[in-house]
């Protein structure tokens, strides 16, 4: 399926005094779309909403053209859902667990059967099938996981946390196979993780959302040229240089012999280097830097007020979140 | 002095300036020629010149090459010669089938629980429970086995005891000992004791509210399966000690007629008891995240109500405090439906009306808790 996939409009989800989704008017494009938010910032409530389980307060949306609030069992028997916490049954086998889960889709025994063994080749357990989940490792466990949330093929996969707990080698499998799942299979994902390296690795959009609202949405690229930076790598007499950087308005960031600057407009490189000339510097590699998820991430929460140090601080930690500064009750920046 | 020491940064810049002598080149690497290395006189195995090559250690250890040419040996393909070979190949397999209705999928809940009583690859069922029900089961058809006895034998003190009658029609389904006090409630108990809780505390839950599972149907196929599960053990085997009675006897249809309703009464009991346990079972099974709560509690309720009310009921000389306890309340119900003295003096309309108040309370428990399941943990 081309064009949008998830649309939404004004969409408000209120339990009791507390508002979980504010006014939120979503529009995600086929791909692989990140979903990204501190804790408790609704993306449960969000997910919840787009596989039509919960009655909105108000607003309206469509996931794959059905309408959230009147057709979710036409939704979820096109979506395929990957939780993020043990969904599965320990005492069967991972065949017919996913078996299982295919025929409670709707389909046919055989056909599930005959799918549940494809799917878990292809999620990387054609030899483990036969084996009980209760003697899975977590690596495994997400594996099979993933293998029910494909078996029907489904037009759009969301994926909750579907690296957590796993080590690298399995957190780097995973990624590949959703990213396989995207490019070969020509599928949508919407991908909710805390970890940034693996929205970067897999998505080309993401969806920000804090406190309800939404803050963020579109392509990585375009996000990212919020604010570009120059990076300029010095030799003999990097203090000096930075306090000249200082002087002339243009705020560097150091470590060490690295400092970045904002660039402000074309002129800005020839300021620099009239600045090393000046002062003695030899400036060895300046370059545009290329801004990370993560370095996305922070400018978004300075913008809101939070003085953040990475995204573990407000994404990996439970409850409430460990701000430096109370954030404000509007989100600001023109974002 | 300080002057002199020179900045860290600038410690590496004299690298950069090109003032110091050049060093000389380094020598061009020459290729090693092997065959130069070999002495011209070297002798081995008595041929003149020989060397030590790998086919002369070959020659050593397993003799001669005599033969060689005429021999064909199997041996492993090197390396180089493999043209191709993945250990794993990752491809994207599409499927574009047809989906099933709702009843299609809800008929896989219920062959879920049920089929795994009997097959792998279903619910797993604890092998201990499977025993039991078993050994429960073959226990409901023993009336049946006292008829073949004493059809068999020809003994009429057996065939009159053990063949159809109010009474004992009543005791297969109704009565306390033994069948209410040991094997009922601990076959619903075993079997209500992770149906629900256990979705719970593995999140399966999840696998079925984010599929076209609505709630309804979710609670009505548990509700089935252990009310099928139950239907079983009372109710079939109760159809087959009637049919068995009027075969064995080799009874005909006024026999029938005369002990149609008796059946037909019993079986509607069954009908009760059976519904009144499951849903009493299945509420206990949904407030919990564990076996072993819901299990115990429902032997406690059947039979520690009775208990407390046959002790009260002693103390007061009064049956109404039998109100309380579920199993009385079928009973007297029963008794009432199958033309017997009642063995309670209030009426049996209370009774009835107590039965409805049970199941609706635990039918409003069960459909609140299956709505607090949830998909996504919060």
């Amino acid at each position: 399926m081309t064009g949008t996939i998830i649309e939404t409009d004004q969409l408000t989800k209120m339990y009791g005094p507390h508002v979980a989704l504010d006014d939120m008017s979503l529009k995600i494009n086929s791909g692989a779309t990140g979903l990204l938010g501190p804790n408790g910032a609704g993306k449960s409530t969000l997910i919840k909403t787009l596989l039509g389980l919960i009655q909105l307060t108000s607003g309206e949306g469509k996931v794959l053209g059905y309408d959230i609030r009147t057709q979710g069992d036409s939704i979820r028997q096109r979506i395929g859902y990957m939780p993020e916490y043990d969904c599965l049954t320990p005492g069967m086998d991972a065949v017919h667990q996913v078996k299982y889960c295919g025929e409670l889709i709707g389909m046919n025994t055989n056909i599930a059967m005959q799918r549940s063994h494809t799917v878990l080749e292809y999620v990387g357990l054609r030899d483990q099938r036969y084996r009980e989940i209760s003697t899975f490792s977590t690596g495994m466990m997400q594996a099979t996981k993933l293998a029910c949330a494909i078996i029907h093929d489904p037009d759009l996969l969301i994926c909750d946390e579907p690296t957590n707990g796993l080590d690298s080698k399995s957190r780097g499998f995973m990624l590949d196979t959703l990213f396989q799942v995207v490019k070969q299979g020509d599928r949508s994902i919407l991908m909710s993780s805390h970890l940034m390296e693996d929205v970067e690795r897999i998505c080309d959009r993401i969806v920000m959302i804090h406190k309800g609202k939404l803050i963020a949405q579109g392509k990585i690229e375009d996000l990212k040229a919020i604010d570009r930076e120059i990076e300029i790598w010095v030799w003999g007499g990097a203090s000096k240089m930075e306090a000249a950087l200082q002087n002339a308005g243009l705020s560097p960031r150091r470590t060490g012999r690295v400092m970045r600057v904002v660039r402000q407009d074309e002129t800005t490189y020839d300021l620099v280097l009239e600045l090393a000339a000046k002062t003695g510097v030899q400036i060895r590699r300046m370059e545009d830097y290329e801004p990370s998820l993560e370095d996305l991430f922070l400018v978004i929460m300075d913008r809101l007020g939070y003085g953040v140090k990475s995204s573990a601080d407000l994404l990996q930690t439970q409850g409430q979140p460990r701000s430096v500064a109370p954030a404000p009750s509007r989100p600001g920046g023109g974002i | 002095m300080a002057d002199e020491v020179p900045n860290s940064n600038d410690l590496f810049d004299d690298i950069f300036e090109d003032d110091r002598p050049a060093a000389p080149p380094l020598p061009t690497p020459q290729p090693i020629n092997l065959e130069k290395q070999v002495p011209t006189d070297a002798e081995f195995l008595g041929e003149k010149g020989g060397v030590v090559t790998g086919r002369g250690r070959m020659e050593a250890a397993f003799g001669s090459g005599d033969g060689d040419e005429t021999a064909t040996a199997q041996v492993a393909q090197v390396a180089n010669e493999v043209t191709g070979g993945t250990l794993f190949h990752q491809i994207y397999t599409p499927w574009r089938g047809e989906l099933n209705s709702r009843w299609v999928r809800n008929w896989a809940i219920l062959r879920y629980h049920v089929y795994g009583l009997f097959s792998k690859g279903h619910k797993p069922w604890p092998v201990m429970t499977k025993l039991i029900i078993f050994g429960v089961l073959i226990f409901s058809i023993s009336d049946l086995a006292m008829l073949a006895i004493g059809a068999i034998s020809g003994e009429e003190m057996i065939e009159r005891i053990s063949g159809i009658s109010r009474g004992n029609m009543y005791g297969h389904v109704l009565s306390f000992w033994f069948r209410n006090a040991c094997t009922y409630p601990i076959v619903t108990a075993l079997i209500i004791g992770g149906m629900i809780s256990e979705d719970r505390r593995n999140g399966t839950s999840a696998l079925y509210f984010s599929r076209p599972i609505n709630r309804r149907d979710y609670a009505a196929m548990k509700f089935l399966s252990v009310a099928l599960i139950l239907t079983v053990v009372v109710l079939v085997t109760l159809t087959a000690y009637y049919l068995g009675a009027i075969l064995v006897g080799g009874e005909g249809w006024a026999y029938v007629m005369d002990t149609g309703l008796i059946f037909l009464g019993t079986f509607a009991a069954g009908v009760l008891l059976v519904f009144t346990y499951t849903s009493i079972g299945l509420a206990l099974s949904s407030v919990s995240s564990g076996k072993f709560f819901p299990a115990v509690s429902f032997i406690g309720i059947i039979l520690g109500t009775k208990l407390v009310a046959f002790l009260i009921s002693a103390l007061f000389n009064s049956s109404a405090i039998y109100l309380i306890s579920p199993y009385d309340c079928l009973a007297h119900v029963g008794q009432w439906m199958l033309g017997l003295n009642h063995t309670y003096e209030h009426p049996a309309s209370w009774s009835l009306v107590m039965l409805l108040v049970m199941n609706a309370v635990s039918l409003y428990v069960l459909s609140a808790r299956v709505s607090s399941l949830e998909v996504t943990r919060e």
